[in-house]
């Protein structure tokens, strides 16, 4: 089992399993900044994993396919901001509503495009490239685990710290926290909530299609049907974890990811029942939640001197 | 005053509706069919087009259709759809077509119908009922309108877990380490149809090889695929040469982690090399149940009216329930010994010479016993 651990495919497939929950984390951060659940997450996520495929595809480049992706993931999270603040629609509703969408109209889309309903082995996608790192590949172990890693799990990375900059360093990001901490408030000083609130959940859809678009072009290279497996909802719960910053969105993806890993070394030596196994990933998630809650208490209760 | 006249367009709205559902409980009683036509309905939970068992049942009542005209044999499907959003209507859907009455049987399959066909079978003692790929628990309700049709699913496994035992010390074949003897299994979750695959797979590769060790592991659900690939990862990169994937569309991610570690996995449930051509080089053949096949053999028994509906039935190869698909690209990717060695085998288990072990029906094993054969194989 420890030579398991110990290899640097270990540390591969966590890099690999953190990607897409570090894109719908950080897309689930950047809305609840903004004063909005984006619980939409896992059907955009399901949608771009199709759209994918079908554009890279269609305009025979990952590269524009991941763009076209992108735009689509955009509108989704337009058409929730549509209907939550101009429709005043409740907004864990709505989102229902589009997780119900997409897990039909995945199918209907995938039948009505190559006649399949399970599977999109007929068409013939590309998925986004691996990265080899010349010189770092290399180092032993190292450039085993960083080199050869697909380009959008460098991009989810940088996506991290761009999005810290955006939040703490700009007009716009400073914006998007006052609307969330207080809408009165912001309001008050002369900004939009509205206006702002749809750029947040724009910006959510679009880092939630990049996580979606790496499950069918690049953890897999094909889409199946209901691929993306609950990561919109754990990703909901890793970003509350987070306390809804990029850089905790990194960390408690990471935990995610790591425990996964460890789960599956963990069923290869079959020691302790699956089902234990299969739930180390949501334990270890829970026990970090409550300890991370705990910390927060603890921090008020001194703050305010009791 | 409105409100009064709106309440009371209520209440007279709803003595109809009620009226209404009386009848055609009534209506439901008085079945049978009535004419010479024998109609089936087919209610999948889930949808046509998997290129497996629902798309094989289709097929099989097709070719029925064909063969004996429709003015014998005529059939409806209804596809309810896979999802957990789709779950809350497969009961209701199996009531709407009880209490229609007019189909003399009413086919569905799979473990998680279990729950709603014993309520509807209990509810409908005249409706009769072909049940697939699942036991039937025949002692919650006495009536006797169901017939259940089960594959031995253990002795086409068996034959995979032969191959694959002798596959993973091959020096012959491209894509194999002959220097361990791990073979791999990704299954989507522990019920009784997959520990009967799995214990097939084991006792035919121990057959072959008494010190084969079988990496196993679990998705936990039939559809993440990702997730089902980097199992499967884990377990080539610690060893495995061969695997076999019984997990739904989740199994579609071992045989991706196949083609990647460049390592062989099996299909099962339909032809995967030809759903999936890329990765075809990477798998040897597949696994099938021939679920169109039982459905035609009990059909015409019923038409007959010989067929017992109070039975399981075990379809073997025998009774070509189940097959390992041996084709063009079968031959091309399985040297020829391990071949022979299979049909050797196949044969053996038709002529009842070598009995598969099940963990189905009367001569199942415990859960001791299953679990006592997964240790036995353990990873080292």
């Amino acid at each position: 089992m420890w030579s398991a651990i110990l290899s640097p495919d270990f540390f591969s497939t966590i890099l690999r399993s953190t990607t897409p929950i570090l894109f719908a984390t950080l897309a689930s951060s950047i809305a609840s900044k903004s004063g909005i659940t984006n619980m939409a997450l896992e059907g955009i996520m399901l949608f771009s994993a199709l759209f994918g495929v079908i554009f890279s595809s269609l305009t025979s480049s990952a590269w524009m396919g991941l763009i076209i992706t992108m735009v689509i993931g955009g509108l989704i999270g337009l058409i929730l901001a549509f209907f939550v603040l101009n429709l005043k629609t409740d907004e864990i509703l709505a989102a229902i509503a589009i997780n119900l969408t997409a897990t039909g109209g995945t199918v209907l889309i995938m039948v009505a495009f190559s006649g399949d309903r399970g599977v999109s082995s007929s068409i013939k996608s590309i998925s986004a490239p691996e990265v080899v790192i010349p010189l770092v590949k290399d180092i032993p172990f190292l450039g085993e685990v960083l080199s050869g890693q697909n380009i959008l799990t460098w991009i989810a990375i940088i996506a991290v710290i761009l999005l810290h900059l955006f939040l703490y360093k700009t007009p716009l990001g400073l914006a998007i926290r006052a609307v969330g901490e207080n809408k009165d408030a912001a309001e008050s000083v002369g900004i939009s909530s509205r206006k702002i609130q749809y750029i947040a959940l724009v910006l959510s859809g679009v880092l939630a299609s990049m996580g979606g678009f790496f499950l069918s072009g690049g953890y897999m290279n094909m889409f199946t049907k209901d691929m993306s497996g609950g990561r919109g909802f754990i990703a909901l719960a890793a970003a509350s974890m987070g306390g809804n910053t990029p850089v905790g969105s990194l960390l408690v993806s990471l935990l995610f990811g790591i425990a996964q890993a460890f789960a599956n070394i963990m069923q290869l030596t079959s020691m302790i029942p699956y089902e234990i196994v299969l739930m180390v990933p949501y334990l270890a998630t829970l026990v970090g939640l409550a300890i991370f809650y705990y910390g927060q208490k603890k921090k008020k209760e001194r703050l305010s001197g009791k | 005053m409105k409100k009064k006249l709106l309440a009371m367009l209520l209440c007279a709205g709803m003595v109809v509706s009620l009226a209404a559902c009386g009848g055609s409980g009534e209506d439901g009683d008085s079945s049978g069919g009535g004419d010479d036509v024998y109609k089936a309905a087919l209610l999948l939970n889930g949808t046509l087009g998997d290129k497996s068992f629902y798309d094989s049942a289709n097929e099989g009542l097709t070719a029925l259709q064909d063969e004996l005209g429709e003015d014998k044999f005529t059939f409806k499907v209804e596809q309810m759809g896979a999802t957990s959003a789709d779950e809350a209507k497969w009961e209701p859907t199996l009531y709407d077509y009880c209490d229609d009455g007019s189909y003399d049987v009413i086919i569905v399959g799979t473990f998680q119908m279990l729950d709603a066909l014993s309520k509807a079978a209990a509810d409908y003692p005249d409706q009769k009922f072909i049940y697939f790929d699942e036991q039937y628990d025949f002692s919650v309700s006495e009536n006797d309108n169901v017939y259940n049709v089960l594959y031995k699913q253990n002795e086409v496994s068996y034959l995979v877990g032969a191959a694959a035992a002798m596959m993973t010390t091959d020096e012959t074949l491209p894509y194999v380490d002959p220097s361990n003897k791990v073979i791999g299994f990704l299954g989507g979750m522990e019920n009784s149809v997959i520990n009967d695959f799995l214990v097939g797979y084991i006792q035919g590769a121990k057959d072959i090889d008494p010190e084969i060790q079988v990496a196993l592991a679990y998705v936990g659900n039939f559809y993440d695929s990702a997730a089902g690939k980097d199992m499967a990862l884990t377990q080539y990169q610690n060893g495995a040469d061969v695997g076999f994937n019984v997990a739904g569309s989740a199994g579609l991610g071992q045989i991706e982690a196949a083609a990647q570690s460049q390592k062989y996995a099996f299909g099962v449930d339909s032809d995967q090399a030809a759903l999936l051509p890329e990765y075809a080089d990477y798998i040897p053949t597949s696994a099938l149940k021939n679920v169109g096949n039982s459905l035609i053999r009990a059909i015409k028994a019923d038409m007959e009216e010989e067929l017992e509906f109070d039975q399981t039935e075990y379809l073997g190869f025998a009774e070509g329930g189940v097959e390992l698909l041996e084709d063009d690209h079968y031959s091309e990717v399985v040297p020829e010994n391990i071949r022979t060695k299979i049909e050797e085998l196949k044969q053996q288990i038709t002529d009842g010479e070598i009995e598969v072990p099940t963990a189905l029906g009367d001569n199942a094993m415990s859960n001791d016993e299953i679990q006592e054969l997964i240790d036995s194989v353990k990873v080292k």
